[in-house]
């Protein structure tokens, strides 16, 4: 192979062909990617959710994976969110002519790492390639399907006053790392990104808590934006105590120098949940023995006052409504 | 909690005398929402969020002549993030940067030194907005640039004093929240020539405990009925300031008239960069003419500020104006009073 | 109007100093403040620190409550 992604790996031919033989039938592949049109799989018990999301994230390597990782963990955990095991995924990339082969490696391999970590099986892909500067390096688009068992149901839409409400770990990390992988700031911290795949952590607190009501992965717009939603969907209150907002102090630093607020920064492997008070200490513990969520915590409650606001208690007692999510990200200075 | 129950619960129990107390600073005004302070206080204390915002302050012309850079002189213009969606009297930066304008968001005036150096290119222009906490960063960039022997380096400067500010607000309140990091810069000889003149204050610092705290001494003291003023925040303001610091400003910079967004002009409240300095003085290296437009809405900034009205009370509030669309200053900035309430829902 | 972060000084030299907010470190001017050793503590405001200060708030505010508050 050449050492750099050319528009003939794009076209169809001998080049395409040899990259998917040498790439990603190496690292994705299984008993259900075939060189046909289409993945043919049996079809399984129960009802299956389905979901899909494109990844862009710059740059595309960051201190605890790369945009490979997070295409794979992205939908894992959309569909865990539904409470649905993940079983079948498809990848589509679209590739800047003249990226380096060795780095499109690195992005299978993580990729290949991450599925069968998550238990589930990429089946078909697509590679395109686009013409430099048409893409920024590299985009990733990942499909899946999944499958519920009966009895669990899951929506923004369920929470219900007295819920307590989980986070599966401290927040903000994600967004954290990027802002600092991206220098722009001149800051450096020690600060790798969550990104993990969530499934095992629903699997288990699923079996602890037959009526959970909500699970959302705080991706983009972090815990504040997913809390909002979830008042507007299910039409509720949220109180949230802000001390126990789990946050890392290298994340308290770096927020606290730019003037962000970390319940807005993304996470890629810390999901939201809300279930019934008698559940939430059984849930936390059962999060706590899964690998990627030993920082759960209870933060809140769902209420049936404040319709539709997230109110915050601070550090001295006070009660404030947390900020509606709002614009882009900039840094504060006055 | 139990170690600022005194303060919080005095504040709370307060039933001395009506008590109202400007916050200068905007820092304080976004942490007094973020803490969660208003609903603390006894019915008998209201806090009046003042001008100590300088994107807030920044008048429309400002913006105008930093689009005008970036679009009619192809400047690179870099700044803090908090004046990128301030609105001109015909776009804001993020519009110009839609139209193709280069706007770079930095931390800190030596990152767009930094910038320039390494982008020889470009006209860099750093946005010079703040008050004296933040003057000697921009004065140190411009001392930077100097020694390095960049030409393209300049500031667009609207720094301003809040000595001018005081005099204009004293009469709207009962007591200033000084600015903490200003007076770190300034010292306190300042706030003690207020209180010979009759106009108490307290310094305070930025935590939860430090506002209830200084809060709590400002009404005590209040409800004895002299003047006063209090520094409640020597961790980090000391009685000389920053010396070095001003002398730095006095060696770069002049006072001059300045232009406060919803307020109007306050005399010798500006700084600007001296004479000898022009070449690094945007205004004049580019001859930028003059922006100054009829700016006329309904928008009553000028009484939010002067605490004469709350920002629910001004008819565009929430309507017309709202940080996406902000008409006038205090919804500007995350730190306006306007956009704080907003934002952070003053009735609650 | 001005935000500031207290950090702890890890490093001077030729008037710029490092500091360390809970684990966040940056490149910040010195120049305003003489004879910065490392191991103070500074408030930082827009990447100059811009003053020494004592890192324990709650026994400033102690002190403050007990001689005003009594």
């Amino acid at each position: 192979m050449s050492d750099v992604i050319t528009l003939a790996h794009g076209s169809g031919g001998r080049k395409t062909s040899e990259l998917i033989a040498n790439m990603f039938k190496k690292n994705l592949g299984n008993e259900f990617f075939t060189a046909d049109d289409a993945a043919v799989m049996p079809r399984p018990e129960g009802r299956i959710a389905m979901s899909t999301d494109g990844f862009i994230v710059s740059p595309w390597e960051f201190p605890g994976g790369n945009i490979g990782k997070l295409s794979i963990c992205g939908t894992v955990n959309d569909l865990a969110c539904m409470g649905a095991k993940p079983l079948y995924l498809t990848c589509s990339y679209v590739i800047e002519e003249g990226f380096p082969i060795e780095d499109l490696e690195k992005i299978a391999e993580a990729m290949g790492e991450t599925a069968r970590k998550a238990g589930v099986k990429i089946v078909a892909g697509d590679t395109k390639v686009a013409g430099k500067g048409q893409v920024d390096k590299v985009f990733i688009t990942t499909a899946g399907v999944g499958v519920i068992e009966d009895g669990v149901n899951l929506s923004g839409a369920n929470a219900k006053p007295g819920d307590k409400i989980i986070v599966t770990g401290d927040v903000g990390r994600h967004g954290t790392c990027i802002l600092l992988a991206r220098d722009e700031y001149g800051i450096e911290a020690d600060v790798k990104s969550d990104c993990a795949p969530l499934w095992d952590a629903v699997e288990a607190v699923l079996a602890v808590c037959p009526e959970m009501h909500v699970i959302r992965d705080a991706t983009r717009g972090g815990v504040g934006t997913v809390l909002y939603e979830i008042c507007d969907q299910s039409g509720v209150g949220i109180d949230v105590d802000s001390e126990a907002v789990p946050v890392t102090p290298e994340v308290r630093g770096v927020t606290g120098m730019l003037g962000l607020e970390p319940l807005y920064l993304a996470c890629e492997g810390t999901m939201v949940m809300m279930c019934p008070a008698e559940y939430a200490d059984k849930v936390v513990e059962a999060l706590k023995n899964t690998e990627h969520a030993k920082g759960a915590a209870i933060i809140g409650e769902v209420t049936s006052e404040n319709q539709g606001r997230v109110v915050m208690t601070t550090g001295i007692g006070g009660k404030t409504y947390l900020p509606q999510p709002g614009n882009e990200l900039l840094p504060r200075i006055c | 909690m139990s170690e600022s129950f005194d303060a919080r619960s005095y504040l709370e129990n307060y039933d001395g005398p009506d008590f109202r107390i400007m916050e200068v600073c905007g820092t304080h005004t976004h942490e007094i929402f973020r803490q969660g302070i208003r609903r603390i206080l006894s019915p008998k204390i209201r806090l009046i969020s003042g001008p100590g915002c300088p994107v807030c302050v920044t008048p429309v012309s400002f913006i105008d002549e930093a689009v005008y850079l970036a679009l009619e002189k192809g400047c690179t213009i870099t700044t803090f993030g908090d004046l990128v969606r301030v609105p001109g009297s015909k776009t804001s930066l993020a519009g110009a940067r839609a139209k193709g304008a280069l706007v770079k968001v930095v931390y800190s005036p030596m990152d767009a030194v930094k910038y320039a150096s390494a982008h020889k290119e470009e006209q860099v222009v750093f946005l010079s907005v703040g008050f004296e906490t933040t003057t000697p960063s921009d004065v140190m960039a411009v001392k930077k640039a100097m020694n390095d022997g960049l030409d393209n380096f300049s500031i667009l400067t609207a720094n301003k004093t809040m000595p001018g500010a005081y005099e204009a607000m004293g009469h709207s309140c009962d007591a200033f929240l000084y600015p903490g990091h200003v007076h770190a810069i300034t010292g306190t000889q300042i706030c003690k020539d207020m209180c010979e003149k009759g106009v108490s204050g307290v310094i305070a610092g930025f935590t939860g405990d430090e506002l209830l705290t200084a809060l709590a001494i400002a009404a005590k003291k209040h409800s004895e009925g002299k003047p006063f003023f209090v520094n409640c925040y020597p961790r980090v303001v000391k009685d000389e300031g920053a010396p070095v610091a001003v002398a730095m400003v006095d060696k770069f910079m002049q006072h001059c008239d300045a232009e406060w967004r919803g307020i109007g002009t306050i005399p010798m409240s500006g700084m600007e960069l001296k004479d000898e300095y022009a070449a690094f003085d945007a205004r004049k290296k580019f001859a930028i003419p003059d922006q100054k437009t009829e700016y006329k809405t309904a928008c009553r900034c000028g009484d939010v500020l002067q605490g004469k009205i709350l920002p629910k009370e001004c008819p565009l509030f929430g309507k017309a104006c709202n940080p996406d669309h902000p008409v006038g200053a205090c919804m500007v900035s995350s730190e306006g009073a306007c956009s704080a309430f907003y934002m952070y829902g003053g009735d609650l | 109007m001005c935000v500031g972060l207290s950090a702890k000084v890890i490093s001077v030299k030729d008037g710029v100093a490092i500091v360390d907010a809970s684990g966040a470190k940056r490149e910040v001017s010195a120049e305003l403040l003489e004879d910065l050793e490392p191991g103070e503590y500074v408030m930082v405001h827009a990447g100059a620190a811009i003053a020494k200060i004592t890192d324990d708030d709650k026994s400033e505010t102690d002190k403050l409550k007990e001689e005003y508050l009594k």
